[in-house]
């Protein structure tokens, strides 16, 4: 593998490494100041389930764009074209079954990790079979990123991944082990404004190099214009295998069992605000990151093309010449910025952020698993909350060390950036998503079925590594045609779909049902059960409300904790009645719930329509301050 | 009880329509078009696409997770339909506008 993308001096390094280790700083530094939000540990993971949507849907720009997917969408970019973004863009069909199905499931049955999920829908048996393949998926994501930036690295600063990951991993660790999830929410929320920023100056430049919008598009040959590829021509690349294997299993696997993800909507205020979050995120953030991450490779095919065209050279740049298309992000960005080494050195600082923001959420997801599956339950079942708030605190270092240990393996694997991800992926997740998907929707699905159906899906898709053919049935009937290529990639998900469903399905019909009792709450046919558990009693209030504003605190010392009183104005407003779950914030929105808190109506007082009487200690919970106005909404 | 006989009946049809699709659809679309062409890789995507969308819908509808009338569900709903037909018209424009636009490359 070539790694030295640019020939650059020893000034120009030192300016890039001086903007970067500053960039560093000032996140470590930004992360540091919302640790002291964590006072417990479910703040430490969730963040108290207090967040407004947009927070969390603008952190997860950050968490889904990793630093590889600068590298790997650079030059898929180059080589197809705009079908480079089809990953990004193909992820609304499984939408419904997210937005009405998974998410209120998790939201309302307190879900903390996917095998906890497990446990409580079928047994430990099945808990533990998850965890192995979630943290596997984790592992392999923290690994796979702390390689891509060392290969980047290595390639623009000439220094050996063995000394630039530690680093980049102590200072990750730092700040995810001390700040936890609210510390991850707000980083990630910087980095995302500062990976589209840093992105769009690089696109930026790259449009102006060529001459404007309209030269890009009309030097871009037509089978690089498109949005999709050759249907399955090429094995590592193709719309049939794109949509079974990532469309599908892909996009479930990131929606439904990310455990990054599936914690920012936990954080997040109520199922409402975790639907605007999910409908922003594939509607928008997604496609917009598309281009963000794929647009440097969509300009460096135009400018290759007219430069050729031009007879070898264009006005104002340097001749282009990507011999590695792994380094097509670095080398197009640095010749379209002139050499700057400053600017180049804030692009690469974004590139950098996308690593730190991707691995930070998934070394703060992999410490909830560790601390909710298996120190809680295995090892100190009743220790204090205090106690886990530090041993998830270590749980983060340690999760963060075996990810640095894991780069040590990934420097050994061959073959491309795109096929090493995809390769992996495609292994770890068909069982388990496939496991997820029926436990949710179908609720006959029983222990044993989910158990047996985990472990031979998994063992058959390991096999079929060894032993492709077992693959050709099922590719030939989704394709139409004969392939026998013995090469799959995406086609090895469908296969383990495939395989996990007929068995899962088999055992089902087979064996017993588990008590229906068991799965209350936690599948779509009983999520009117779920709500009113969460809620703690029977009457869910539907009514949609309005929002009531600019509220004057009253403190009543005598007052019961989890309960506020409003006027009998703002309760008709809301249209709650008393005993709702109401959600009441710093009446600024730009905190996105920073300083909220749930609590209960509780019967109306006559102290006038501005007022919110509450306890000294909810109050606190909310933490709220002085001589603030506070909004209020119904939850239900 | 009349509700289970009914699914009993209702998904082994369901499953064989599925497989009698997954079976005949690509097969139709390479007998109307080259693999490499744009329109051929569009309808499969968005047919497969379509046909696990409506059984999302068919789900959320036949458990309850969606009531249209009650609290924001109808809203949500209207956001689901109008998902999938921003994507699949985007992609329809997206692909007009690569082949018939003028190209120097």
């Amino acid at each position: 593998m070539e790694m030295s993308g640019l020939n650059l001096s020893s000034s120009v390094l030192m300016t890039i490494g001086t903007v970067m280790v500053i960039y560093f700083v000032l996140i470590a530094c930004f992360g540091g100041i919302f640790s002291r939000f964590s006072k417990d540990v479910n703040d430490f993971f969730f963040s108290g389930q207090r967040f407004a949507w947009w927070l969390g849907a603008a952190s997860m720009i950050a968490t889904g764009i990793g630093s590889y997917s600068y590298l790997k969408y650079s030059q898929q970019g180059l080589e197809t074209g705009l079908s480079s973004a089809m990953t990004y863009t193909n992820d609304w069909f499984i939408v419904p079954f997210f937005m009405f199905g998974w998410l209120p499931i998790i939201y309302f049955a307190r879900i903390r990790s996917i095998p906890e999920y497990f446990a409580r829908r079928f047994n430990n048996t099945a808990r533990y079979i998850a965890l192995l393949i979630i943290m596997a998926y984790m592992f392999f994501y923290i690994g796979y990123n702390l390689f891509t930036i060392g290969i980047a690295l290595e390639g623009l600063l000439g220094i050996p991944m063995l000394y630039t990951v530690p680093v980049a991993t102590l200072i990750l660790g730092g700040y995810v082990t001390f700040g936890g999830q609210t510390a991850v929410i707000f980083t990630d929320l910087a980095q995302g404004i500062m990976l589209y920023i840093a992105g769009g100056i690089a696109i930026g430049a790259g449009i102006v190099a060529l001459g404007g919008f309209g030269e890009w598009w009309s030097w871009l040959p037509v089978s690089h214009r498109l949005p999709f590829v050759h249907l399955f021509n090429d094995y590592k690349f193709n719309t049939a295998g794109l949509y079974w294997g990532e469309a599908l299993a892909g996009s479930i696997a990131f929606t439904f069992m990310n455990q990054g993800f599936i914690m920012r909507y936990l954080a997040l205020k109520s199922v409402n605000e975790g639907r605007k979050a999910a409908v922003f995120n594939v509607l928008f953030t997604l496609p917009f990151s598309a281009i963000i991450v794929g647009a440097v490779g969509w300009i460096a095919k135009s400018l290759v093309v007219k430069q050729a065209a031009m007879g070898g050279v264009l006005e104002g740049i340097n001749p282009i010449h990507i011999a590695n298309h792994f380094h097509t992000f670095i080398v197009v960005a640095w010749e379209c910025l002139h050499h700057n080494a400053i600017v180049f050195g804030f692009v690469i600082a974004a590139l950098t952020a996308a690593l730190m923001s991707t691995v930070d959420t998934l070394i703060n997801a992999c410490a909830a698993i560790g601390i909710y599956d298996i120190y809680k339950p295995l090892l100190k079942p009743k220790a204090s909350d205090r106690h886990y708030l530090i041993a998830a605190r270590w749980v983060s270092a340690l999760t963060a060390l075996i990810g640095l240990c894991l780069v040590f393996f990934f420097v050994n694997l061959k073959g491309s950036l795109m096929s090493i991800h995809y390769k992996g992926i495609m292994v770890i997740i068909p069982s388990i998503v496939t496991t997820i998907f029926l436990g949710a929707f179908w609720r006959r699905f029983n222990a044993k079925a989910a158990c047996v159906s985990m472990v031979v899906g998994s063992v058959f898709t390991v096999l079929t590594i060894f032993w492709p053919t077992f693959i050709d049935p099922l590719a030939w009937l989704v394709l139409g045609k004969d392939m026998l290529s013995q090469k799959y990639i995406y086609m090895r998900a469908l296969f383990g779909m495939s395989i996990t469903a007929f068995v899962g399905i088999t055992v089902t019909w087979l064996t017993a049902a588990d008590p229906m009792e068991k799965s209350e709450g936690l599948t779509i046919c009983t999520l009117g059960i779920a709500k009113q558990k969460y809620k703690g009693d029977k009457n869910v209030n539907e009514a949609v409300g309005k929002k009531v504003r600019r509220l004057v605190v009253e403190l009543d010392e005598n007052f019961a904790e989890n309960i506020v009183s409003l006027s009998e104005s703002v309760m008709s407003r809301m249209k709650a009645n008393v005993g709702d779950i109401v959600y009441v914030e710093d009446s600024r929105w730009w905190l996105g719930g920073l300083r909220s808190v749930h609590t209960h109506a509780g019967a109306v007082h006559n102290l006038g329509d501005d007022k919110i009487v509450m306890s000294k200690s909810t109050y606190k919970n909310g933490m709220f301050l002085d001589n603030r106005l506070i909004t209020i909404e119904k939850i239900f | 009880m009349e509700k289970t006989s009914n699914n009993k009946v209702l998904i082994p049809i369901m499953a064989i329509l599925i497989l009698a699709f997954i079976y005949i659809f690509p097969r139709i679309i390479l007998n109307n078009f080259d693999a490499g062409n744009p329109w051929a890789c569009y309808l499969y995507q968005y047919g497969f696409g379509f046909v696990t969308f409506m059984i999302g819908l068919l789900l959320i509808f036949k458990t309850g997770a969606v009531k249209l009338g009650r609290g924001r569900d109808t809203f949500w709903f209207g956001w689901l339909i109008a998902g999938f037909l921003i994507f699949a018209v985007g992609h329809i424009v997206w692909i007009l506008l690569a082949l018939h636009m003028p190209v120097k490359g």
